[in-house]
């Protein structure tokens, strides 16, 4: 038990140092591949809905301690995820890597826009800005997170497997 | 009490939901007080050290296209540094010749961006110089393009930077041309607009510099440009869309105004009043 948080833990640092290090570097057009989420996701569809809530908030709320105004943000917005990412647990119900992809794609959808929402209310205005945001934005970078996963899981199944032999 | 405890057990998954959306909410309409700003400076001093490492292993593999660049860019600037000095020399020969106050004057901190928010439309990064190197709160913070934002926290090495482009930040600033002052504003920090007045004349490529008059920023520092000009929802003004000059997706060398805001002699009320 304790072994699998401290693993999860040092996992969600390294993304966290990655995201905001080198991973700008591989923007296109200002776009980049979100690993906390993905890492995140694969923890809920791990461990299930109770660790998803939880992670999901904490994990909110210390990418929130770096914003100076929005704090609240990104912990109800992870948290919310983790909710629904965690349904798809796989001790529960297994799920393929088509479907695994969809559900992080849908994940990305619910994620901004409860983040850029609560901006938007927070701030006083229409939130029709965001339906245009949400084809703009959230979907390019879904996608490239989900070309992402996919190198990282290919690697997991296919070519780390071949190396050991 | 005893058949709610019950229906919390019963229905664990949705009663953590709802607690944890319920403090989220609560932090969301809370102001910023004295315990955020600990737990801020905790954070940033935590994930401080790990960054910065990787940062500078980034660093190193463009450093030699770098270091080419700066020298060329040393030559120019050293040209033009001799002409400005000479201008420099005759104006204040000037000034004094027509009895105008000294101008402020300020040293500019140079300093690198080493952490950025990890949300993807970041509005603050983390810079890397502090107290120690004369750092306070509420200094300008601008590149060579324009203004970039204001310190907002201050620790022995580092320092938060607030980008003009969080929400929360409003600047006063003016037309170049005309000095016409509006207030620079954004809601989801990519659209930056200014309100003026319907008659205010305002035109397509104006350039937009801060007025002073916040008490912060000095006058003159670019902003941005004029984009676009629509009718507001008020129709005693209108709404002047803004392109910032400073490319907030590639922030990476800055410099600290290092000046006191204008009302520095209130700050401590200020702060008081902000924690309250």
């Amino acid at each position: 038990m304790g072994e699998t948080i401290l693993k999860w833990l040092a996992a969600f640092i390294v993304c966290l140092i990655l995201q905001t290090t080198l991973i700008p570097s591989i923007a296109i057009f200002s776009i980049q591949p979100d690993l906390i989420i993905m890492v995140f996701a694969f923890m809920c569809m791990r461990h299930g809905v109770m660790p998803g809530i939880f992670i999901g908030f904490f994990l909110g709320l210390s990418l929130d301690l770096y914003s100076p105004s929005m704090l609240g943000q990104n912990a109800l917005a992870k948290t919310v995820i983790g909710f629904f990412l965690g349904f798809f647990n796989e001790k529960v119900m297994r799920t393929d890597t088509i479907m695994k992809i969809i559900i992080l794609l849908i994940s990305f959808f619910i994620h901004d826009i409860i983040f850029f929402g609560a901006e938007l209310i927070k701030n006083g205005s229409s939130i029709i800005p965001l339906i245009p945001d949400l084809f703009t934005r959230t979907l390019p970078r879904a996608v490239y997170t989900i070309i992402v996963t996919f190198i990282v899981i290919l690697w997991n199944t296919t070519i780390k497997p071949n190396l050991k032999r | 009490m005893y058949w709610i405890i019950q229906f919390i057990i019963r229905h664990k998954d949705v009663s953590s939901l709802f607690l944890t959306v319920f403090l989220s909410l609560l932090m969301l309409t809370a102001n910023t007080g004295r315990q955020q700003k600990i737990a801020r400076s905790l954070t940033v001093s935590i994930f401080y050290p790990f960054q910065f490492t990787a940062h500078q292993a980034t660093r190193i593999k463009n450093i030699f296209a770098e270091n080419k660049k700066l020298k060329e860019e040393i030559t120019n600037l050293s040209t033009k540094y001799a002409l400005l000095e000479e201008v420099a020399a005759e104006n204040k020969r000037l000034r004094g010749l027509l009895g105008f106050e000294k101008k402020i004057s300020y040293t500019l901190l140079p300093a690198r961006a080493v952490v950025r928010e990890p949300s993807y439309i970041y509005r603050s990064i983390v810079i890397s110089i502090g107290k120690k190197q004369g750092v306070s709160k509420y200094m300008p913070v601008v590149n060579k393009d324009g203004v970039i934002g204001k310190i907002t926290q201050v620790m022995q090495n580092i320092s938060l930077v607030q980008l003009v482009r969080d929400p929360s930040e409003r600047i006063s600033v003016m037309i170049k041309k005309n000095h016409e002052v509006g207030i620079l504003e954004t809601i989801d920090s990519k659209n930056f607009f200014v309100q003026y007045r319907k008659h205010a004349e305002v035109n397509n490529g104006d350039t937009i510099v801060t007025s002073g008059l916040g008490g912060i920023y000095p006058k003159g520092l670019n902003v941005g440009i004029v984009t676009g000009i629509k009718d507001s929802d008020d129709p005693l003004f209108k709404d002047v869309s803004i392109k910032p000059c400073v490319d907030f997706e590639h922030i990476e060398e800055v410099f600290v105004m290092q000046l006191d805001p204008q009302w520095a002699a209130f700050l401590s009320e200020l702060d008081s009043i902000n924690i309250e």
